[in-house]
């Protein structure tokens, strides 16, 4: 089991002004009891002072400085220059400031032995950590993020190991600011990951929602809309799934033809809210507003 | 005169509510609970007739292992509300998750709202009447009892059902394995808009009747006490 959640403000508020980090941190602590391993955020439409924000973290047993070291190296080699750089314990976030293409990029940081890229994004960032969502926002405060929409998750580990690199959003490689939260089991995703690797995709880790996010990639490379690529992923993925993706300025759902997983939705003129049970609606929004509980082989997407 | 207790679940843990609930049912004709800020399993286990309100929407397995009691609920509910109802009767104002009534024997189960999928799976009596929409595999596996739809039910309809009926008053997506339409006739429908009356719904469907085919199962091996009366 696990919990997902996501916010969408859409009214005419200057970007990078609403609570997105705070407001996620609330949803996810009142789904804990779906979740405890691990939690974790894509906090998208932020204003940085970078062309491209890059969130990592080093493996245990890795010495920080010579990794940092290594990355700063790895930037430059591919032409960018780093704006700012903020450490917190073992986790690096990085401001690069000079245009610099971003599967260039990522591709050298993959390289790097014991560096695992959370996310590279031009208006979104990528926080997971192990532990509760409170836990998390005392690390990284999370809550002191702003921007207009962002997806967060609470993982109870299912398929692979419970660690930092293990837990959810996944960065969709290499395309920046699309992240997949996904709550589930994928049961074709030995094939699928062995078909896109042939492809020249990236994976990270052994976890099956890794795909979710390489899939729609793909299908968002080939020109697909993202709710074209939500549509086929109806048929494409195997299994159980209710996931949610967050792009620059959207955020969708696709929910599996078994209506397995749980979700309910709310919308208001100016906010939606998603989220795998009412209780986190709740948590952030008025009682009055009614919650729609999607069927099954259901899609949608909010722009922001 | 009723008394009434009222008690506010935000200063209690759920497992503290339901014993205090379990003991003031036994006592109380009214209680209300208020601030239930649809947490999980609020109400469970009550097996005394009284009656509980409650102000505010509720999560999974609320109002569950019921004997007895009526149970309004002014809000919404997550998945599995009423499961393995007996008798007693829970009225819901807004709309619920997937598998509501599930496995209830008996008692009814009124949804002001829609209902998520798998509405009334594995039912073994009484009557879920759901007032909006229900969705995919309603009365899945269904063995006894009747659920009515006043709305639209999605797709694999009565999906492996053995006994009991469901009726629609809107579309169905598709009918299930082993699900067929049967004719229904004027003094069912009578019956059934006026069990829509008693409940305060005022439209008049013209329902569809959805009952096994029976091809799926060994209908002709009875349980014992079924062979007693035979």
């Amino acid at each position: 089991m696990c919990g997902i959640g996501g916010i969408v403000y859409r009214d005419d508020a200057p970007r990078g002004s609403h609570p997105v980090g705070d407001g996620l941190i609330k949803m996810l602590q009142s789904l804990a009891h779906r979740g405890m391993d691990s939690t974790g955020v894509t906090v998208s439409g932020g204003v940085f002072e970078a062309s491209l924000m890059v969130r990592l973290w080093v493996e245990d047993g890795y010495i920080l400085e010579s990794v940092f070291s290594d990355v700063g190296n790895a930037v430059k080699e591919v032409g960018g220059v780093i704006g700012f750089k903020e450490t917190k314990g073992r986790f690096l976030r990085l401001g690069v400031t000079s245009e610099c293409d971003v599967r260039a990029l990522a591709d050298v940081l993959f390289m790097l032995e014991g560096v695992v890229v959370h996310s590279i994004g031009e208006n979104s960032e990528v926080i997971k950590d192990i532990g509760m969502a409170i836990d998390i926002d005392g690390r990284h405060n999370v809550s002191g993020l702003y921007g207009t929409h962002g997806i967060g998750h609470v993982r109870m580990a299912t398929e692979s190991i419970v660690d930092i690199t293990h837990s959810h959003p996944f960065w969709a490689y290499p395309f920046p600011d699309i992240s997949v939260v996904h709550n589930g089991q994928l049961t074709n995703y030995h094939k699928l990951k062995r078909h896109y690797e042939g492809e020249g995709y990236q994976f990270q880790t052994q976890n099956d929602s890794e795909l979710i996010a390489v899939y729609l990639a793909d299908k968002l490379f080939q020109d697909n809309s993202l709710e074209d690529a939500l549509i086929s992923s109806l048929d494409d993925l195997d299994g159980t799934f209710t996931f949610l993706v967050s792009t620059k300025d959207a955020i969708g759902y696709a929910k599996d033809r078994w209506a397995a997983k749980p979700l309910v939705t709310m919308e208001t003129d100016s906010v939606v809210a998603v989220a795998s049970e009412e209780v986190a609606l709740r948590s952030v929004f008025s009682d009055e507003i009614r919650r729609i509980e999607p069927q099954q082989s259901e899609v949608m997407t909010w722009q922001v | 005169m009723a008394s009434i207790g009222v008690m506010d679940a935000s200063e209690m843990t759920t497992r503290e509510l339901n014993a205090l609930l379990k003991k003031a049912s036994k006592t109380e004709d009214l209680i209300e609970i208020t601030n239930p800020g649809a947490r999980h399993n609020i109400v469970v286990g009550i097996l005394d007739e009284c009656h509980i309100k409650i102000n505010g929407s509720v999560g999974y397995y609320s109002a569950s292992l019921l004997d007895g009691p009526t149970v309004d609920i002014d809000g919404n509910a997550g998945w599995a509300l009423g499961e393995n109802l007996m008798t007693g009767r829970i009225n819901v104002s807004g709309d619920v998750g997937a598998s509501v009534g599930a496995s209830m024997r008996g008692g009814d189960l009124f949804v002001g709202g829609d209902a998520g999928a798998r509405a009334g799976i594995s039912m073994k009596g009484g009557t879920l009447l759901v007032t909006g929409n229900t969705g995919f595999l309603t009365g899945f596996m269904m063995q006894k009892g009747r659920i009515v739809v006043c709305g639209d039910v999605g797709d694999a309809v009565g999906d492996s059902m053995y006994e009991g009926i469901i009726y629609v008053g809107g579309e169905y997506g598709s009918l299930g394995s082993d699900a067929e339409v049967a004719e229904i006739d004027e003094d069912e429908l009578l019956d059934l808009w006026s069990l829509l009356d008693s409940n305060g719904v005022k439209s008049k469907p013209d329902f569809k009747k959805i009952i096994s085919s029976k091809r799926l199962y060994h209908f002709d091996s009875l349980e014992r006490l079924e062979l007693a009366s035979v």
